[in-house]
């Protein structure tokens, strides 16, 4: 294998990474960015968001983030490329900025489609069952504290 | 397994993985950001932008919304996901992944409480979930993992999962972000983020080992559960 690789060309190893980008892209990027797109405009236009916003105002106010803000980590647990797509949704409407699109993106990694995860990987380790809202709990936890880190360093 | 140790393990020892290593957190970082001519070594730079359709309008348009202003948004992610990807695997392949593993190892038991072998795992799980995923039980099946290592780092690595690989395929692009009058939009870096991600992994990881410290003190937790137990625990 290592032979294989040594003789591969440099330009024909940026093209293997290249098309797992592509394949990222049709595959996972642009469902999910779509699909929350779709979301948030039926969100906006049943007035929902609005609701939302104001629901999650005084938590997300905390990290220095509109209430709106919270829909970005809903989506992420589900999986961090929606929760990128409604950023990028709600930057377009002009409700984030790229200040909060900075708090918010590493907390959207941090619990990032974390719902999958646990099959894929608590699952398949076998982690003991008292021990997964433990795990959801300290993903949740991570991201909180990304935000409060990110809202010092920016 | 055995294979990859063996094989990962000839490839480490070289300067050229420390190299690599160093320069792609250069690249990836930002420092460099420039329409200098050290900005070939910056990766948004190198990434560029999209040109004006007419009068500054780039090709999503504007005023979009819904289904196809998502798919046309999410069209121009696709060559920053490409590009980042492209050079991961460059920076891999001279070596990268081997001088963070060289450096990583020696320090796991003091940063976690995990042992050194865990190095190649944890690489791995930067990259790939579902590789990482079976790596870890295998390791804990073959004792090189106790039950409570095998949690600590089990939780470590569901937090941003396949960091690496999920981060520069859609997160990068969110640096790329322009306000209205063409200025960067995102007061942050690649390096930035990524920094804060791993901070918070190894902190979150911590937490459940002081936890698990404390209930193993109550008798409710043992470190040293064989896997028979485990398998009448989820019986």
């Amino acid at each position: 294998m290592a032979e294989k690789a040594q003789k591969q060309m440099l330009t024909d190893i940026f093209v293997g990474g290249a098309r797992e980008g592509w394949n990222m892209g049709v595959g996972s990027i642009i469902p999910n960015v779509m699909m929350a797109f779709i979301v948030i405009k039926a969100l906006s236009i049943t007035g929902a968001m609005e609701l939302f916003g104001n629901l999650f105002a005084p938590l997300m106010g905390l990290f220095g983030v509109p209430g709106e803000g919270a829909a970005v980590l809903m989506a992420s647990f589900m999986s961090a490329g929606g929760g990128v797509g409604v950023m990028m949704s709600l930057f377009a409407d002009g409700v984030l900025s790229g200040e909060h699109l900075a708090i918010l993106a590493p907390a959207n990694y941090l619990m990032g489609s974390t719902v999958q995860y646990a099959g894929r990987l608590l699952g398949v380790v076998s982690i003991e069952a008292r021990f997964y809202p433990i795990m959801f709990g300290l993903v949740t936890l991570n991201g909180f504290i990304a935000m409060l880190l990110m809202r010092v360093l920016i | 397994m055995a294979n990859q140790h063996s094989h990962t393990d000839e490839r480490t020892g070289g300067i050229g993985g420390y190299i690599s290593l160093f320069t792609a957190i250069v690249f990836f970082s930002g420092v460099l950001q420039s329409d200098q001519w050290w900005g070939v070594l910056d990766f948004t730079t190198m990434n560029g932008a999209f040109g004006s359709i007419i009068d500054g309008v780039a090709f999503r348009g504007t005023g979009g919304s819904g289904a196809r202003d998502g798919f046309l948004f999410a069209l121009g992610l696709v060559p920053t996901c490409m590009f980042a990807l492209g050079m991961v695997r460059i920076f891999e392949h001279f070596g990268a992944l081997e001088g963070a593993r060289s450096l990583l190892t020696p320090i796991l038991r003091a940063v976690m409480g995990i042992p050194g072998v865990c190095g190649l795992t944890m690489i791995a799980s930067l990259q790939n979930t579902d590789t990482a995923a079976s790596m870890t039980k295998l390791l804990h099946e073959k004792g090189e993992l106790n039950n409570k290592e095998m949690h600590i780092f089990t939780a470590f690595q569901f937090s941003c999962g396949a960091t690496i690989v999920n981060f520069m395929g859609s997160g990068a692009v969110l640096l790329t972000l322009t306000n209205a009058d063409g200025s960067m939009a995102v007061p942050s870096s690649i390096g930035m983020i990524l920094g804060v991600i791993m901070i918070c992994k190894v902190l979150g990881a911590n937490i459940l080992r002081f936890y698990l410290n404390h209930l193993e003190r109550k008798g409710a937790f043992q470190s040293q559960a064989n896997n028979k137990n485990m398998e009448v625990a989820h019986g």
